[in-house]
């Protein structure tokens, strides 16, 4: 896949698995990695970025004697994915378009 | 390697990175650490798993801009001393003349970096327009009624549009090369930021292994930039010889 576009992917990967409920970063990687492959030195720019953005927000949080980060989404961060979801319309019009005219083809 | 010495390795190549900065990145790799051995692992397996310091102290980096890192450098100078400062005043004529060279010098060299990729499909423009320039002067010639010289004119045409392909494919791949080899020096520069930084009063001689240390990870770290130019330069002769092969 192109750099670019699964850059943006990833964002919106990350945003997703943390939509529902505040997550901490080895679970997003556990949620995510299924589907796309990312790496721990992978997630931690993306996260940054999405601070500093202000698509999502941080809080530290104890956990068995330790701090962990828990990664909050923001509206922002809501529509991000909505604009995600909107733009991805229009790019499967596009392949069902391409796919029909292949069989139409054959 | 265990989870401390990893973090040791990472504050050791790192170490001219601003502290808070440094600190968070750590921080999260830390935890990535203690939360995949909270989930089974060995400590070896969870630091393997994280990925080696080279990887992650490049990522670290590479996020970091070059601007903040020349600020941390300046910042962490001590204060300077009276004879110091009478020294810099009288070497004024001195120094300024070589620091504005310097200034030139690394525009020039962005400059040139860019003008290299914008040069390659300016060429790649002329083929082209060169090609249609042709043919539209062989349409005209066989109007007057000058065949031959038209006919030979709109061949010469179209081979020049033909290369023009090709060529084009060659300049993306030469652009691409370019991008990825000043991706690879900035990292370099960064490391000669980081890597090394000034002695502080405390723990001189404790200061200088650590130094020693860090000098090597540089080292290594340019080595690998040097023999990813290589490879890069090897790739583009290669994409040349294809071209070449064509046209002949």
């Amino acid at each position: 896949m192109e750099i670019q576009m699964k850059r943006g992917l990833l964002d919106v990967c990350v945003l997703a698995s943390i939509k529902n409920e505040d997550s901490y970063g080895y679970q997003i990687i556990k949620d995510i990695s299924p589907y796309v492959e990312i790496s721990e030195s992978t997630l931690y720019p993306i996260l940054r970025r999405l601070e500093s953005g202000s698509l999502l927000t941080v809080r530290s949080a104890e956990h068995n004697g330790r701090l962990r980060k828990y990664y909050h989404i923001t509206e922002q961060g809501l529509a991000r994915i909505d604009a995600f979801k909107d733009e991805w319309k229009e790019i499967m019009m596009i392949y069902e378009y391409v796919t029909r005219e292949e069989k139409k083809d054959e | 390697m265990n989870k401390a010495e990893l973090m040791d390795s990472l504050r050791k190549s790192l170490r001219g990175l601003p502290e808070e900065e440094l600190n968070k990145s750590l921080d999260f790799y830390e935890e990535m650490i203690e939360d995949r051995m909270e989930d089974g692992m060995s400590e070896d397996e969870a630091v393997a798993a994280v990925g080696d310091v080279k990887d992650i102290s490049a990522k670290i980096l590479s996020d970091v801009s070059l601007p903040k890192l020349v600020k941390e450098k300046v910042k962490r100078r001590r204060g300077m001393k009276a004879w110091e400062i009478v020294l810099l005043a009288i070497g004024f004529p001195i120094w300024f003349p070589i620091l504005i060279t310097m200034a030139v010098l690394i525009f020039v060299l962005y400059l040139v970096f860019w003008c290299l990729i914008v040069s390659f499909y300016c060429v790649d423009l002329a083929f082209l327009l060169g090609g249609l320039g042709s043919i539209g002067f062989a349409i005209f010639a066989i109007v007057q009624g000058i065949p031959n010289a038209g006919i030979v004119l709109f061949g010469a045409g179209l081979i020049l549009v033909g290369l023009s392909i090709p060529f084009f494919m060659l300049c993306n791949l030469f652009a691409k090369g370019m991008l990825k080899t000043g991706k690879a020096i900035i990292l370099g520069i960064k490391y000669l930021f980081v890597g090394k930084r000034e002695e502080e009063n405390e723990e001189e001689i404790k200061e200088e292994v650590k130094e020693a240390t860090a000098e090597n990870v540089t080292e290594e770290v340019m080595e690998a930039v040097a023999t990813e130019v290589q490879e890069e330069v090897a790739t583009d002769a290669a994409a040349e010889e294809t071209a070449g092969g064509v046209m002949a």
